[in-house]
């Protein structure tokens, strides 16, 4: 032959396909005869004729006796499907105690992820089930506080108005006011008084949220100022039914407000996966007639505003449109607007420096990983228990194989097993969920119900199939890889790869075990930090309730009254509570003031003895007397003084929209908002018009007397009004019930992971004694104590620990720093959390690893050695 | 032993494979088979005769030694056997006895052959 022919190759492509469908009997005899035809051709035609002719070669090959039998027609695969499981359940029973780790293990990875996902389906669809609700929007207020921003909800009173009538865009507006503002209101007729919740909104509500109206038509309901629409709930509540509440006037009132109104629609109670909850709507030109005196201009915020633009708008033309109006209306600046999808707010709702920083959307990716890994640590448990009793299953493969078996054919075998156990671990898994929704709705706070549909079926099978896959292949491809020969001739050297993907998964496990671990203590101990932390004042012992009725005409000569009561000590009245932003205005100004530099003040309007009754530190001055006239003076906390930057205080003069009021007083910082936030500027004003809560301290150990007395008081000073207190801690408490939510649910996640970890390596010391059995007999008899073999054994899993505990303190250490960032007070990460994270580790896997070593003292040398 | 009759090409390929001897591997008898007859024919043809021969237990086969020309691979060299050999003289004897009942050859000509 020709040595350029050399070159010359037949088709790769051919030969590979020649391979594919030709028995591998053949092949050599084959590929010989047409590399033979091919060169041969070469001597005396061109290249390409020849590889044209190999091709024509190799399909005309596809002929019955030199074609492979492919499985597709060989097995049934019901008669398989069968086989496989039956060997499945013969499996099962003879290794009860690692099938009952995997089941245990896999449904409560499976009864994770499923309330996992509940959850985070409810939470997902959270303001989403309005029509057209991707044409609705909220505007959101970036204020310039210091040198950076903070995001507020609360716009001025005509955005909504304004915005609808001047952006051709913007098809209806509306402000709104959380209803949690007027959670204590009244609704009532003659003869019935009932609290409810309810908001003030523009007459173009419903032409915005599609509120679903049993009663009135969406574009009248609100036209009339006079009109009130209420919820089903509500006209049941009040009226007795639907028909019977149209058209009837109820009176609304809250403390020493109120107003008639006539019920002109009803509508469907607001479903609960809506963050804006309300009992009834109505307009809100009636809040400018029960607070008259409230200054309506472009910088004072107070209501939300949402709007509904038209189709097909582009929303960033339309955001440098609404940023642009606010510059008109208000040049001198001090705050920006934006404008964001309604439904956005809810799961990223949080802003730091007036930027779009997350909010409950973390939360969501936080369990869900928490969730996934869980299942994966239950996987992991899977993978290594079957791996690790392969020694056993040997001959079975071994058989198998010889038999006729393919690879194929086995691993089909042990995913159906897994498959089996998954679905099994499914229905296990259903019913933890059944049993634990309720207090998972608890610590969630959620009302989620399950409900059947397609999706939820198909997403539940899903998650099982694929957690079979997972936690079977890994297994599957292992054990298929076997060959016959060498199992029977005993030369199955337990193979060093396997062993360290077993020592890897385990060393994965412990360490989001550990992780988890500290991160559940770093939580606990952050949330307890805030819950001791001095905040500037007393929150003990201090209850509080509305002022309505006979007290709002009488504030003083109830408080003095109050005091003479047993167990109570004092009282005074506030606008509100000290708990969180109440009110702020930019309308302070004083000499050398830089005009281009607003600073937002928090307003705190309040009485006589506040300032003594909540133990506010005095530092310079005094606080609000009855023996001065106190209608134009302020008293101004440490860093407002800083932020106006105010050397001696006292006695200077400022104004506050447009009147003068002199500092009579600086008190000490205090926390009024959460830990979150770090102190901003504040001043008290003795505002005795604008009371809404009063506030009684009572006497240590004397509360509940107090309270009965206090109660008894109540009901005769002030008949028709029901006693509603509220403690001051419980109060402070529930600004971190997120926090606390998370702490317990992350609590509950925790030791899932860790039981399921620690279930884990119980199986795999019980494996690893009985691997070793012989050895220690002989061991015993050479004269080992019980002590040394347990050191040997635990010594193996203690080094896995170790590792893990390194892995997971560096990783936990960027996780905690990252969490408590959000924080403007927080704990130092001390190494003592991290300790105690490897130690309780470490007391866990030597515990773990004891219930099965314990075994070993009863082990008889002769029983192990004789067999 | 399903079928022992023998059709013409298994019978042209049985006597290719007897001709080449030592030589008788499938693209060999398909060259042969090319050259004598002028007609063209895949190897996987021939291939397919030769195993449905071997079935019938006409042939018989074994692998030959490696040769560079295919790449080191070797050749399945088959043989004919005792009962392949039966065959084909029925198959002549069949085809003689034919010859000589026909009128115009059944006198001189057919000395030539």
């Amino acid at each position: 032959m020709n040595k350029k022919y050399k070159e010359i190759k037949p088709s790769p492509l051919a030969e590979k396909l020649l391979l594919w469908f030709l028995k591998e009997d053949l092949a050599e005899e084959v590929l010989g005869d047409l590399d033979e035809k091919f060169y041969s051709l070469l001597e005396n035609q061109s290249a390409r004729k020849a590889k044209m002719n190999y091709w024509f070669q190799v399909f005309n090959y596809l002929r019955p006796f030199a074609v492979k039998q492919f499985k597709l027609f060989k097995l049934n695969p019901f008669f398989m499907f069968k086989h496989n499981f039956k060997l499945a359940t013969r499996n099962i029973k003879k290794h009860k105690s690692s099938f009952l780790i995997n089941l245990v293990g896999l449904s409560t990875g499976l009864a994770c992820v499923i309330l996992i996902g509940l959850w985070v389906m409810d939470e997902w669809n959270f303001d989403k089930n309005f029509e057209d609700g991707d044409q609705i929007y909220r505007v959101l207020a970036n204020h310039q506080i210091g040198d950076g921003y903070s995001t507020q909800v609360h716009t001025p009173d005509l955005l909504a108005e304004t915005l609808a009538e001047e952006i051709p865009e913007i098809e209806y507006g509306t402000p709104f006011t959380p209803a949690h503002f007027f959670k204590t209101s009244k609704i009532s007729i003659p003869g019935k008084k009932i609290t409810a919740a309810g908001s003030f909104v523009g007459e173009n509500f419903f032409q915005i949220f599609s509120h679903k109206l049993i009663y009135g038509n969406k574009d009248e309901v609100l036209k009339d100022k006079s009109s009130i629409v209420i919820s089903e709930q509500l006209a049941h509540n009040v009226f007795g039914g639907v028909e019977e509440a149209i058209g009837k006037s109820v009176e609304w009132d809250m403390v020493d407000f109120k107003v008639q109104l006539q019920v002109s629609g009803v509508f469907q109670n607001v479903s609960s996966n809506n963050s804006d909850q309300f009992d009834y709507v109505f307009p809100i030109a009636n809040f400018h007639t029960v607070v008259p005196d409230r200054p309506v201009h472009w910088d004072n915020h107070f209501p939300s505003t949402y709007f509904k633009a038209k189709k097909g708008t582009d929303i960033a033309s339309l955001d440098s449109k609404v940023k642009q109006f606010i510059k008109e209306k208000l040049p001198e600046g001090g705050y920006q607007l934006f404008v964001v999808p309604y439904s956005d707010y809810y799961l990223h709702g949080t802003y730091e420096n007036g930027k779009q920083a997350g909010g409950r959307i973390d939360y969501l990716m936080l369990f869900s990983l928490i969730a996934f890994f869980v299942l994966i640590i239950a996987c992991i448990n899977f993978m290594n228990l079957s791996t690790a009793k392969a020694t056993r299953r040997m001959k079975e493969i071994g058989v198998q194989k010889a038999i006729g078996a393919d690879r194929s054919s086995l691993i089909s075998q042990y995913l159906s097993e897994s498959m089996l156990i998954s679905l099994l671990s499914l229905s296990v898994a259903l019913t933890i969920v059944a049993i634990a929704l309720p207090y998972f709705n608890q610590i969630t706070n959620k009302e989620i119900a399950v409900s059947l549909s397609w999706q939820l079926i198909a997403a539940l099978f899903s998650i099982t199939l694929i957690t079979g896959l997972i936690s079977g292949s890994y297994p599957a491809l292992y054990l298929s890889s076997f060959k016959p020969a060498d199992i029977f001739k005993g030369k199955m050297n337990r193979s060093l790869g396997a062993l360290w993907a077993r020592k890897g998964l385990v060393i994965f496990q412990f360490s989001l075990s550990i992780i988890l671990i500290i991160s559940v203590l770093i939580v606990y101990q952050q949330i307890s930090f805030i819950q001791n932390k001095n905040l500037g004042y007393e929150k003990d012992n201090i209850i509080h309730f509305p002022i309505e009725g006979k007290i709002a005409e009488n504030k003083e000569s109830f408080i003095s009254q109050i005091k003479q009561l047993n167990g109570v000590k004092g009282g005074a009245f506030s606008f509100t509570n000290l708990m969180g932003s109440q009110s702020t205005t930019m309308g302070l100004t004083w000499d050398g003031k830089n005009p281009e530099e607003p600073v937002r003040f928090e307003n705190c309007g309040i009485g006589l003895g506040f300032i003594e009754l909540m133990n506010i530190e005095v530092l310079e001055g005094r606080a609000f007397s009855e023996n001065f006239a106190e209608d134009s003076t302020l008293i101004m906390n440490q860093t407002a003084i800083n932020a106006m930057g105010l050397k001696d205080p006292i006695g200077k003069t400022v104004n506050l929209w447009g009147q003068d009021q002199m500092i009579i007083g600086v008190v000490k910082d205090f926390h009024f908002e959460s830990l979150h936030e770090k102190v901003n500027p504040l001043f008290f004003r003795y505002n005795p018009e604008q009371a809404l809560t009063m506030n009684v301290k009572l006497e240590k150990g004397k509360e509940k007397e107090a309270i009965a007395n206090l109660s008894a008081f109540y009901t005769t000073y002030n008949p028709g009004y029901s006693f509603n207190f509220k403690f001051m801690d419980t109060a402070y408490q529930e600004q971190y019930n997120s926090e606390k939510r998370i702490a317990t649910l992350s609590k509950y996640f925790a030791g899932f992971a860790i039981l399921i970890s620690c279930l884990g390596l119980f199986g795999l010391t019980a494996f690893s004694i009985e691997r070793r059995m012989k050895e220690i007999g002989v061991r015993k008899i050479l004269g080992s104590s019980n002590f040394g073999i347990l050191k040997l054994l635990s010594g193996e899993f203690t080094k896995i620990i170790i590792i893990s505990i390194l892995i997971a303190i560096p990783v936990s250490y960027l996780i905690a720093q990252n969490w408590l960032q959000q924080y403007a007070f927080s704990i130092d990460l001390s190494i003592g959390f991290f300790l105690a994270g490897a130690i309780g580790a470490i007391a866990m896997t030597w515990f773990t690893i004891s219930l099965q070593t314990a075994r070993i003292y009863a082990i008889n040398p002769k029983d192990c050695l004789t067999d | 032993m399903l079928e022992t009759k023998l059709g013409d090409f298994e019978e042209t390929i049985l006597l290719f494979v007897g001709i080449l001897n030592e030589e008788a591997y499938a693209f060999k008898i398909g060259e042969e088979f090319e050259k004598q007859t002028g007609r063209t024919v895949s190897i996987g043809a021939v291939h397919s005769t030769l195993s449905r021969l071997a079935d019938k237990g006409f042939l018989e086969s074994e692998m030959g030694d490696p040769s560079t020309k295919r790449g080191g691979r070797r050749k399945r060299i088959y043989t004919i056997t005792a009962l392949g050999q039966k065959a084909l003289k029925k198959s002549r004897d069949f085809k003689i006895s034919l010859w000589n009942q026909f009128p115009p050859f059944a006198t001189k000509k057919l000395s030539t052959f």
